[in-house]
């Protein structure tokens, strides 16, 4: 966690690790116009390519969260963590990607018209593993809903494919931690003990 | 919040009142004052007019430039060279889209600056107004921050939270763009005391002990061949004393970056020099035999590092600098602390015992640098031979004003040479665009530096190239009669282009010749003294004579052409593959 990380500091050097693991970033924000610029003009200059970012708001007035989805290398982007929490209008930088906390996303598909029983229920038993539910199935329509991790998201939608998937919109992944929060911001930014 | 007042409901002008209403505009320059902005750096345009229109009225002196980005690097200069935070004015659209070289200079070399943009009324805006444009967008990634203000009453506000954001932690430049209206419009908005101030998201560093330093003077007591890198993070946290006394304490010779020259008088005996890709073989060979190298403000950037995975390769690495993301950033890190350097020597000083000297490491340093100096003091010897040479240029500049003066150096070549000859002694005298490069930003930033520091002779070293970039200022530098000294090293040529050309492209030569007016009667057009040199022996003379000048001054010393500036790091090599020149 960014805000809290010591001060002292061992390193190794910045070589780029040949694996991009996909990263999930919290950063708490300023809702104010601009911000939003600050920080995807931020990843763009590093030439992270974003996989999704959602911006909304929270219990507290004022302020907003935002979930990036990033895939990068550990040190480049710990490192660009450094510099997106030195952004003023950024509160708080957190990679959760390592520590507990849950993941989820919200998908809106419209499917073709299952042509049997048997393609109907393979269509609920995909929804189902990914917390879908029919919306509006009244007017002909096959619309959903599914709410699950992205990964779960994935697994549904590759099953669906075959069974005719017209439209897809995926919201973004939005994360919390699951851990009881152990440091409250004071008014600067910095972190209490 | 007041009510959006839009163009329909103009604001009475300012004449037509008996008792001038407090207007966005005098909010603006109250504010300036407050600041403790004396001088300001700008050019008018219908979108600022408001101020120019108050103007007047407070203790601000406006210096008219000749172009927006002269401006700003005057700003920057001005900051630099007092330590305080220089102010640029500019107008919306073009005038706005001029400063943006200089903001993204102050924002390499960190830099305060508050940049003050005019923009189309707040109606007009979004709408291709004449002169609109995004200047807080373009500004984003070259600012700390940039903002645009909506409403009349937050100006106070805006103004103190730009100033504090400027000068706070690891500084910057700020642009606040205000639509025209809102500085006309009238606002009782008081201005805000420092606990006013909303800038929760300002990152700023935890000052006072730091307990990490028992580790790094653990390491440098361990240490036999320790050194330290002292970057521009050391003049900005003003401890360069506190940087001696660490020195001396522990016996650990300091070597510099281009914007840490002026961190130690370079006589003092623990002054190991300049580093970095021309810097000094003995520095460079010292970086690469240390044990310890410990690096305080600086940014390991690769124009000292070279190959990342050859810098130092003996080295415990240590990084201190009071900008987290730096850390780890370029090199690998064994100890890296996040603290204000004048904070961490100050710790440091505290747990330090008195050091043995380090004998035979100071001796081995002062091998290297017999060695160096004597192939490299100088460069081409040229001058030995009565040809006229930069380095003699530089180093008769350094004799003449004691080394006392504040030099401003431009970009290639003539940076170099600035940086190897002139013998600098004391912190905030030598000023350089080093992160971004900008060519250009010698003599703008020179007139900054001048008016920021009367008391001090102010000399500017720029290649013809870099000269003819901003030369537009020599009007204002006559208008203002800011004395500013003008060195231009003339090789007719882009000498640092021509190098590269030479040495890497298999002396492909294109458009490295330069064609470049008369100096000395384009300076008579100017109403400016001109002197032109040619020989090594008219060198003394012309400076002389500049010295006594009281405006400003130019000297067009005709270099010998085939001058190159040696050692080079070639690109993609690292400290240990220093091309050695000097020999021609």
């Amino acid at each position: 966690m960014m805000a809290t990380a010591p001060r002292r500091q061992t390193l190794p050097a910045g070589e780029p690790d040949a694996e991009h693991r996909r990263h999930v970033v919290s950063a708490l924000v300023i809702d104010r116009p601009g911000t939003l610029n600050r920080v995807s003009g931020l990843l763009r200059a590093r030439s992270f390519n974003i996989e999704s970012l959602t911006v909304g708001t929270t219990h507290e007035p004022g302020k907003s969260r935002m979930t990036i989805a990033i895939r990068g290398d550990d040190g480049h982007l710990r490192q660009v963590l450094a510099q997106l929490e030195r952004v003023i209008d950024v509160l708080e930088v957190h990679d959760l990607t390592t520590v507990p906390h849950v993941e989820l996303e919200l998908a809106l598909v419209e499917l073709e018209p299952p042509d049997g029983p048997d393609a109907e229920s393979r269509l609920r038993a995909a929804l189902d593993a990914a917390g879908g539910e029919l919306i509006t199935p009244a007017d002909g329509s096959w619309r959903a809903r599914l709410t699950a991790t992205p990964t779960e998201i994935d697994r549904a939608l590759e099953a669906l494919r075959p069974l005719g998937l017209r439209r897809l919109v995926r919201a973004g992944a939005v994360a919390m931690t699951t851990t009881a929060q152990t440091t409250t911001p004071t008014e600067n930014g910095e972190p209490r003990a | 919040m007041t009510a959006l007042r839009l163009p329909d409901d103009q604001p009475t002008p300012v004449a037509a009142r008996t008792v001038a209403p407090r207007i966005g505009a005098r909010a603006v320059c109250e504010a300036l004052v407050r600041e403790g902005a004396t001088t300001i750096f700008g050019y008018p345009g219908g979108t600022v007019l408001p101020i120019y229109d108050v103007l007047r009225e407070f203790p601000l002196r406006h210096i008219l430039v000749r172009h927006e980005q002269g401006g700003a690097h005057a700003a920057d200069g001005f900051s630099r060279a007092t330590g305080g935070v220089g102010v640029a004015i500019a107008t919306s659209g073009p005038g706005a889209i001029n400063l943006v070289t200089g903001l993204a200079t102050a924002m390499m070399d960190s830099v305060p600056m508050v940049a003050i943009t005019g923009n189309v009324p707040r109606a007009l805006l979004g709408k291709d107004a004449f002169q609109e444009t995004d200047i807080v967008g373009i500004a984003l990634p070259v600012t700390k921050y940039a903002t645009v203000v909506m409403d009349p009453d937050e100006v106070p506000l805006a103004m103190a939270e730009a100033f504090e954001i400027a000068r706070s932690g690891r500084p910057g430049p700020v642009l606040l763009d205000f639509p025209k209206d809102v500085l006309q419009l009238e606002t009782s908005a008081p201005h805000p005391e420092p606990h006013e101030l909303r800038l929760p998201g300002l990152l700023r560093p935890v000052r006072g002990d730091v307990p990490e330093a028992d580790e790094l003077a653990e390491l440098i007591g361990r240490a036999e061949r320790p050194l330290i890198l002292a970057g521009h993070g050391v003049q900005i946290a003003d401890a360069t004393e506190l940087l001696r006394q660490v020195a001396e304490r522990s016996e650990v010779p300091v070597a510099h970056t281009l914007l840490g020259i002026g961190n130690m008088d370079e006589t003092h005996r623990l002054s190991a020099g300049y580093a970095g890709m021309h810097g000094w073989m003995h520095v460079n060979k010292a970086i690469q035999q240390c044990d310890l190298l410990v690096g305080i403000g600086c940014r390991y950037d690769d124009r000292i590092t070279g190959k990342t995975s050859t810098f130092a390769p003996r080295a415990t690495i240590v990084h201190v600098d009071v900008d987290r993301s730096e850390i780890g950033k370029n090199v690998r890190t064994d100890l890296g602390i996040v603290a204000d350097a004048g904070d961490l020597l100050a710790a440091l000083l505290r747990r330090l015992p008195q050091s043995e000297p380090r004998t035979a490491w100071l001796e081995q340093i002062a091998e290297w640098r017999v060695v160096s100096e004597a192939r490299s003091w100088h460069g081409s010897g040229a001058w030995r031979e009565g040809r006229l040479s930069a380095d003699y240029v530089i180093d008769r500049i350094g004799e003449a004003t004691g080394h006392q003066a504040t030099l401003v150096s431009d970009v290639g070549q003539n940076q170099m040479w600035a940086a190897r000859y002139f013998g600098f002694r004391k912190p905030f005298h030598h000023l350089s665009s080093g992160g971004l490069g900008t060519m250009g930003y010698a003599v703008p930033a020179a007139m900054g530096a001048a008016l920021g520091t009367p008391e001090r002779e102010t000399w500017a070293v720029v290649g013809d190239g870099g000269f003819q970039m901003t030369m537009q200022e020599l009007a204002t530098l006559v208008q203002d009669q800011i004395p500013v000294r003008i060195a231009v090293l003339n090789n007719h040529r882009l000498g640092m282009i021509r190098q590269w050309q030479e040495i890497i492209y298999d002396e492909n030569y294109h458009s490295a010749e330069l064609l470049g007016p008369d100096l000395v009667r384009l300076c008579e057009a100017y109403g400016i003294p001109a002197w032109r040199a040619t020989k090594p022996e008219e060198v003394d003379g012309v400076i002389a004579e500049a010295r006594k000048a009281p405006g400003p001054a130019l000297i067009d010393f005709h270099l010998d052409e085939a001058q190159n500036v040696y050692p080079m790091m070639l690109p993609g090599k690292g400290l240990s593959e220093m091309v050695e020149g000097g020999a021609e």
